[in-house]
């Protein structure tokens, strides 16, 4: 049953991240994106890691792909203005993509992966078991990352405040 | 760890300083809180702990990168203040300080970092800084090409980090240095392809921060556009943490499967020489030469990390001291004379061996020590370099890191041969004390560690 939904699943992921590839319209992009990310949200809800999954949601689907799209409809990308590729280019990029995908595909099949053992649900997946985690072993890297944000948001201001 | 809470402190005065009124003060503070934070941070010498699980490792090698990040940084603010004096500058100059102060808690996690996810955070911090302030001069079109390039390369690359640590964390089942170094030693050959493949990501990922070939593109373009403080930042404190960080991982987890890689980092370091000598050769712009010159000292210290052996830290750190002083007295100099002549080209130096003999000296002296020309620190980083190297077995690559430094004297001359030939085109530059200050004391330091090289390579 649950190896059925994640073929399912699995499939739809990379559907949809083909079609955010391929599509010529930004916005088709941004939309096919949306899905793509309720498809992985649906696999971490099958590895038990549901408040992984609510968060991916909120902020992924929900604050990025809306920025994305505002910056899609600001900029006014269609598809005249697209400035063409060179045909090296596209061929160089193509070939560095396909040597990178054999390599991951030939060290994925030459490892003996165990089957996963999946955790009890009150061992991983709840807000407490996150939260316990987060401000024990992880509190430097919790306390730290805020350093990360403020300099962020002081650097957002400095590039876009309004010269008086 | 006191050394990064305090220095995080010192980046939060700088952005409330501003709602205070003591704009006038930030500077000075900064300054002064760094020598103070740099003769505190001396005190963990010897003194080796873990904090927070892990998460930060102080032991000698943080504490002396940590050291000459600090002084490195001291340096520079001191050369900001001037930089900064416009009205239009001072204007933002709470938020350029903080950054600038934020870049430096990056740097001190990339020294001491015990933990992948520390790693990861520590460059973030500094890249994500960074990139705000390559582009922090809006008006100018090359400084707004500058930030968005270096964005989304940068952003590229850190997808790559993190992909390379997700398959590190899946093979050894931990984000610990030390734990991914009992993986690695106690499985011999037994070790996952995953592991392998997420090392090579890892080290992609390094390579386009310390600007080695073919992950160079971005720095010339980037060190050209952003204004010359920050070009100063990029090529002294961010190459050089991001080449601490480069040391550790490698000698702390990736030691025994290093020959996997060991192809990669050579085709690199042989192409990062050849690469940025010889375009180095026919540039004309100063700061431009300079990027070509920081990514062919790239190439030197790689060599270092290709030669890896238990004392090759020590190595490294002089090599690293040597570069930094050097570039900064160098750095000094173009930002005071782009500020007269408002022109980056070479030619813009001509004659400043008759108007300023004693800045045309020391910039020759600075030039001199990049070229690697006893008795300056530049030369015996490079035959220590060398020596180590050779005791190692990699005849060919020092021949070649050899004819790549005679091929250097060459355009370190080019700005030394400005000086003195050509008609004279500006005035008589008036330094500020702040930069003479800063440029002595480098000169004097690069000269020091040349004649007492003993002081230092024995330090680690």
């Amino acid at each position: 049953m649950s190896q059925t939904i994640f073929y399912i699943l699995a499939s739809l992921s990379i559907i949809s991240a083909l079609f955010v590839v391929f599509s010529k319209i930004p916005i088709y992009s941004v939309l096919w994106l949306i899905v793509c990310f309720f498809t992985i949200a649906g696999h971490y809800v099958m590895l038990n890691a549901q408040f992984m999954a609510i968060v991916h949601i909120i902020v992924y689907a929900g604050a990025i792909m809306v920025l994305f799209l505002f910056t899609v409809m600001l900029l006014n990308l269609n598809k005249e203005s697209e400035p063409h590729k060179r045909t090296y280019l596209k061929f160089a990029a193509i070939l560095s993509a396909g040597v990178l995908f054999l390599t991951l595909l030939a060290a994925f099949k030459s490892t003996n992966l165990t089957p996963y053992q999946l955790p009890e649900v009150n061992e991983v997946g709840y807000i407490q078991n996150v939260g316990i985690k987060l401000f024990t072993d992880y509190l430097l890297p919790f306390e730290i990352s805020s350093i990360l944000f403020l300099s962020a948001m002081i650097g957002a201001v400095v590039l876009a405040k309004k010269e008086k | 760890m006191n050394t990064l809470i305090y220095t995080a402190c010192l980046g939060l005065f700088c952005m409330l300083a501003e709602i205070f009124n003591l704009r006038k003060w930030i500077i000075p503070t900064v300054v002064l809180g760094l020598a103070v934070i740099f003769s505190l941070n001396l005190n963990d010498w010897n003194h080796p702990s873990s904090h927070y699980n892990d998460m930060l490792r102080v032991d000698n090698f943080s504490v002396a990168f940590s050291g000459l990040a600090l002084l490195i940084c001291t340096f520079l603010f001191m050369l900001s203040s001037d930089f900064y004096r416009s009205e239009e500058n001072q204007k933002h100059i709470s938020d350029y300080m903080a950054i600038l102060v934020f870049v430096l808690c990056g740097a001190l996690m990339m020294v001491s970092f015990g933990n992948l996810v520390m790693l990861f955070l520590g460059i973030e911090t500094l890249s994500i800084s960074l990139y705000v302030m390559a582009g922090s001069n809006r008006n100018d079109l090359r400084s707004n090409e500058a930030g968005f390039k270096y964005f989304l390369l940068g952003a590229f690359t850190s997808g790559f980090l993190l992909f390379g640590i997700a398959l590190i964390y899946g093979a050894s089942n931990s984000f610990n240095l030390q734990d991914i170094y009992t993986y690695v030693s106690s499985n011999g050959n037994n070790i996952s392809p995953l592991f392998i493949v997420g090392m090579l990501l890892m080290i992609f990922a390094m390579l386009f921060k310390i600007s080695a070939a073919p992950f160079h593109f971005w720095a010339p373009d980037v060190y050209e556009g952003s204004p010359a403080l920050v070009t100063a930042f990029m090529s002294t404190l961010v190459k050089i943490a991001a080449f601490a960080a480069f040391y550790r991982l490698i000698s702390n987890c990736f030691l025994f499967t290093l020959q996997k890689a060991e192809l990669i980092l050579t085709v690199s370091c042989i192409a990062t020489l050849f690469i940025g000598n010889l375009t180095a050769l026919v540039q004309d712009n100063f700061k431009r030469l300079l990027a070509f010159s920081g990514i062919s000292h790239a190439g030197y210290m790689l060599l270092a990390i290709i030669s890896l052996q238990s004392n090759t830290d020590s190595v490294l750190f002089y090599y690293a001291t040597g570069y930094a002083l050097s570039s900064i007295a160098a750095f000094a100099v173009v930002i005071a004379v782009i500020g007269i002549t408002n022109s980056e080209k070479i030619n813009s130096l001509n004659g400043l061996g008759k108007k300023n003999p004693i800045l045309a000296t020391l910039l020759t002296m600075a030039m001199l020590s990049l070229a690697g020309i006893p008795p300056f620190a530049g030369f015996f980083g490079k035959y220590f370099i060398f020596s180590e190297a050779l005791r190692n077995g990699y005849s060919y690559l020092v021949l070649i890191a050899i004819i790549n430094s005679i091929i250097g004297v060459y355009y370190y001359l080019k700005p030394v041969m400005a000086m003195y030939g050509g008609a004279a085109n500006q005035d008589e530059i008036k330094l500020p004390i702040s930069y003479s200050l800063v440029l002595w004391t480098c000169v004097i330091l690069s000269l020091l560690l040349g004649i007492f090289p003993d002081l230092f390579v024995t330090l680690l």
